[in-house]
């Protein structure tokens, strides 16, 4: 798992590359909870190389849902895989969260 | 044996003192009579006061060696001390008494002889004290690290000089051409003994200096003593001239000489002893770095002393440390520089293409990028941490002096960069091996709550036939199903999977278990039951965690089922009537993923369905859907569609075998990486009976 950050005026766009298990959803939880990113209004997740999530992986980015919804940062999630789509979508997560397509979207939703 | 020494201590005290006021007494009666007897001695017992003489010499003698013996450790200065403060002001107190001698004298205009011996007698065992102190103190510190050579050298040297006692006690003189020889030997067997000066190698610069001092004193201590005796051996009217003593002069020429060679082997050895100081705390960072693991320090904890040690053997003026965080450095330990020179030191090493790599640069000034940045460093040395495949950290050294990390330096450096990588590697493998032992132990104990707690038998009615399947996988546990009769022709059924593994999982597999079977007593729509259950989890999962779970109600006298799904995987059905293999999409949102409870509401679903006898329906685990082959596909949802429309007129067991021997056909021995569960319920036709 790689995960790269990349910051665009008032948005972070991280990129997610390789396979998010237990292991390495570690490390995603300590940038998520990293305070720098609680600066910027807007998460961008690239997801186009994320092969695999599993339920530890899932589980970092539920446990930081509410707290970017409280603070009111737009968290978006683009590029998805089907597969992993569908694991998003089986367990609901796709009602609760902003995926979209391609970066295009994600940009005019993020500034909408 | 200690109570031997106390003994033996106090006869040698008692003797010493007796015999010293019998010599008093001797000197002071033949001075009267020679004062008397115009010059002719009365009493004149030569042998007599001899034997008193050597008998005071001997006990005093004796009694500082046992004294002494019981000095232990390696306190030098302590010794040094010792002996200055409790012999070597005897001296200073002996020049005191001649100087009130010679004022009374001359404020009385008398010659007082009487007196004068008196003086002379308490000087003389003055030098004895010191003598006796001082030459077994320095046999303490000759014989540090000695060896069995040196051990015979100094027992034959005590042997030797205690014989010349026997000179003096049958009163020959030893300055006869016989024994001139024999004490010039002696005399150099001294100089060799005084060579042995190890212990002053163990200064260090600060107690060495101290020690210059001491040593001086008592130096002077010598000088004083030989010079009165010295300048007394003129006066005609002395009874004893203590000079004629043979055994007096060798410990003065040992102590002496022994004084003076450790004086001057500190002083010259002043300047070096930085560097010994600066090797022997080198080598004590060496230990303490590799000792680190058995102590169980945390890897910060080494490099606080990476840095501290570094610092030191190098005597940089400026340093920082990096630690590399997920690929990005991050700065700590800091000392004497700030942000913004770090800052464009990084940027002008980038530029440079030098990046965390093992550099040396003893001549910054010439550099035109660093003479641009006006930093008021002319050398540098990086270090990085790392080992053939993981690097944890850099080390930036700065001095402001050209060439500061010369080649000896650079490898005591490098020595410590790679101890601590060593180190470092060594704490994560073992924090790592005991990490893992503890996973297999919680592993196992979850399996083992896992298996207890799924049902093994299913009632067996005649209006349906259910057949399971379920494995645990070695790393992931968390699947459960269940059953309830709720009535005679109702019964739930429950399918679910915790996030997480290992004991918490399997903690709260149990928990969903109890809320499942407290729930249902109550009889219950699935949705209603979806809606407690999320709110009673809210309460007790852990953030990061969440469950997935269906649950069905079938009802066997209404021919049909109820059930709502909470993100777990959609329920595969086959319908006899149209033949038809599909499966249920129905919105629904695992459990503990809201934790507010009329927000989770609007994300639940219920559904009702008729079944037709002949009806088949397949609930799993994701663990059969993203079960992986070699070549890291996915089982996937089509293959399992497929795999019921072949298999759907077989009774429920059969097509639970074939669905499962697919499956690992497709994963291939011996590659489960999720848990698997798989219920195969197929519906009778109606029996007539009932």
């Amino acid at each position: 798992m790689k995960i790269t950050q990349e910051i665009k005026e008032n948005t972070v766009i991280m990129t997610l590359d390789g396979e998010l298990d237990a292991s390495s959803s570690v490390i995603l939880d300590e940038e998520l909870s990293d305070p720098e990113i609680m600066k910027y209004a807007k998460v961008l997740v690239n997801c186009q190389d994320l092969n695999y999530i599993s339920s530890a992986g899932l589980g970092v980015f539920i446990s930081h849902l509410q707290r970017f919804e409280d603070a009111q940062i737009k968290l978006i999630f683009y590029n998805m895989q089907d597969k992993v789509r569908n694991v998003f979508e089986i367990l609901g997560l796709d009602l609760l969260m902003t995926i979209v397509s391609d970066y295009e979207e994600a940009r005019t939703i993020a500034n909408e | 044996m200690q109570l031997y020494k106390n003994n033996a201590k106090t006869l040698l005290a008692t003797s010493a003192v007796i015999s010293w006021l019998l010599l008093l007494v001797y000197v002071l009666l033949n001075a009267e009579s020679k004062l008397a007897g115009a010059g002719v001695p009365g009493v004149a017992f030569p042998f007599l006061s001899n034997l008193l003489n050597v008998v005071f010499i001997v006990s005093v003698f004796l009694f500082q060696r046992l004294h002494t013996d019981m000095l232990k450790g390696i306190d030098f200065i302590g010794y040094l001390w010792n002996l200055f403060s409790k012999a070597g002001v005897a001296a200073y107190l002996s020049v005191a008494l001649y100087l009130v001698y010679r004022v009374y004298i001359n404020y009385a205009e008398v010659e007082y002889t009487l007196l004068l011996h008196v003086v002379y007698q308490i000087n003389f065992g003055l030098l004895v004290l010191f003598l006796s102190k001082a030459f077994y103190i320095w046999r303490q510190l000759l014989l540090y690290h000695k060896n069995k050579f040196l051990q015979i050298a100094w027992d034959w040297f005590e042997l030797l000089l205690a014989a010349t006692l026997l000179l003096t006690l049958f009163n020959f003189n030893y300055t006869s051409y016989v024994f001139l020889p024999l004490l010039a030997l002696m005399g150099f067997y001294i100089l060799f003994l005084c060579t042995n000066l190890k212990w002053v190698a163990y200064l260090t610069f600060n107690n060495k200096s101290r020690s210059l001092v001491l040593l001086g004193a008592i130096l002077l201590s010598c000088y004083i003593f030989v010079r009165f005796f010295y300048n007394m051996s003129d006066n005609e009217s002395l009874v004893i001239d203590y000079t004629d003593v043979g055994f007096l002069l060798l410990a003065m020429l040992f102590v002496g000489t022994y004084t003076l060679a450790a004086f001057l082997v500190s002083l010259f050895s002043l300047p070096t002893s930085s560097v010994f100081e600066q090797k022997s705390e080198d080598l004590l960072n060496f230990q303490r770095l590799s000792l680190s693991i058995q102590q169980g320090q945390s890897e910060a904890q080494v490099y606080d002393m990476l840095v501290e040690s570094t610092i030191k053997a190098s005597d940089a003026s400026a340093a920082w440390f990096d630690i590399i965080r997920n690929s990005d450095p991050q700065v700590t330990h800091v000392l004497n520089i700030n942000e913004s020179q770090i800052k464009s030191i990084r940027h002008l090493l980038q530029a440079y293409n030098i990046h965390n790599m093992d550099y040396i640069n003893n001549n910054l000034g010439r550099n035109p990028g660093f003479r641009e940045l006006t930093l008021p460093w002319k050398s540098m040395a990086i270090l990085p941490i790392k080992t053939s495949k993981h690097l944890s950290g850099v080390l930036y050294l700065l001095k402001d002096v050209e060439g500061g990390f010369d080649h000896e330096t650079v490898n005591v450096l490098r020595t410590f960069t790679s101890q601590t990588t060593l180190t470092i590697e060594n704490l994560r493998l073992v924090s790592e091996s005991l990490q893992n032992e503890r996973y297999k132990e919680e592993l196992k104990i979850a399996t083992q709550v896992q298996e207890s707690l799924n049902p093994k038998t299913f009632p067996t009615d005649s209006w349906f036939e259910i057949s399971t399947h379920s494995v645990a996988a070695k790393e992931v546990g968390g699947d459960f199903y269940d059953f309830l009769q709720l009535s005679e022709s109702r019964i739930a059924i429950i399918i679910g999977d915790v996030s997480g593994k290992g004991i918490s999982a399997a903690f709260h597999m149990a928990q969903m278990k109890g809320i499942f079977h407290g729930l249902m007593q109550q009889d219950m729509a699935p949705s209603e039951f979806m809606k407690q259950a999320n709110s009673a989890l809210s309460r007790c999962l852990e953030r990061t965690s969440f469950i997935t779970s269906s649950l069905y109600i079938i009802d066997y006298r209404m021919q049909g089922f109820m059930f709502a799904r909470a993100g777990h995987c959609h329920t595969l059905y086959y319908n006899s009537m149209m033949d038809d293999v599909f499966y249920f999409k129905t919105d629904g949102l695992g459990l503990g993923i809201i934790r507010d409870d009329k927000r989770y509401a609007a994300h639940i679903r219920e559904m009702y369905y008729d079944y037709n006898p002949g009806d088949v329906m397949v609930i799993y685990t994701d663990g059969i859907v993203e079960a992986r082959s070699p070549g890291n596909e996915e089982y996937g949802e089509d293959r399992l569609q497929y795999m019921l429309k072949q298999t759907y007129h077989l009774e429920a067991d059969d097509i639970k075998y074939a669905i499962i021997n697919d499956v690992n056909d497709f994963t291939g021995p011996d590659n489960v990486y999720d848990d698997q569960t798989l219920l195969v319920i197929k519906f009778r036709p109606i029996q007539q009976n009932t």
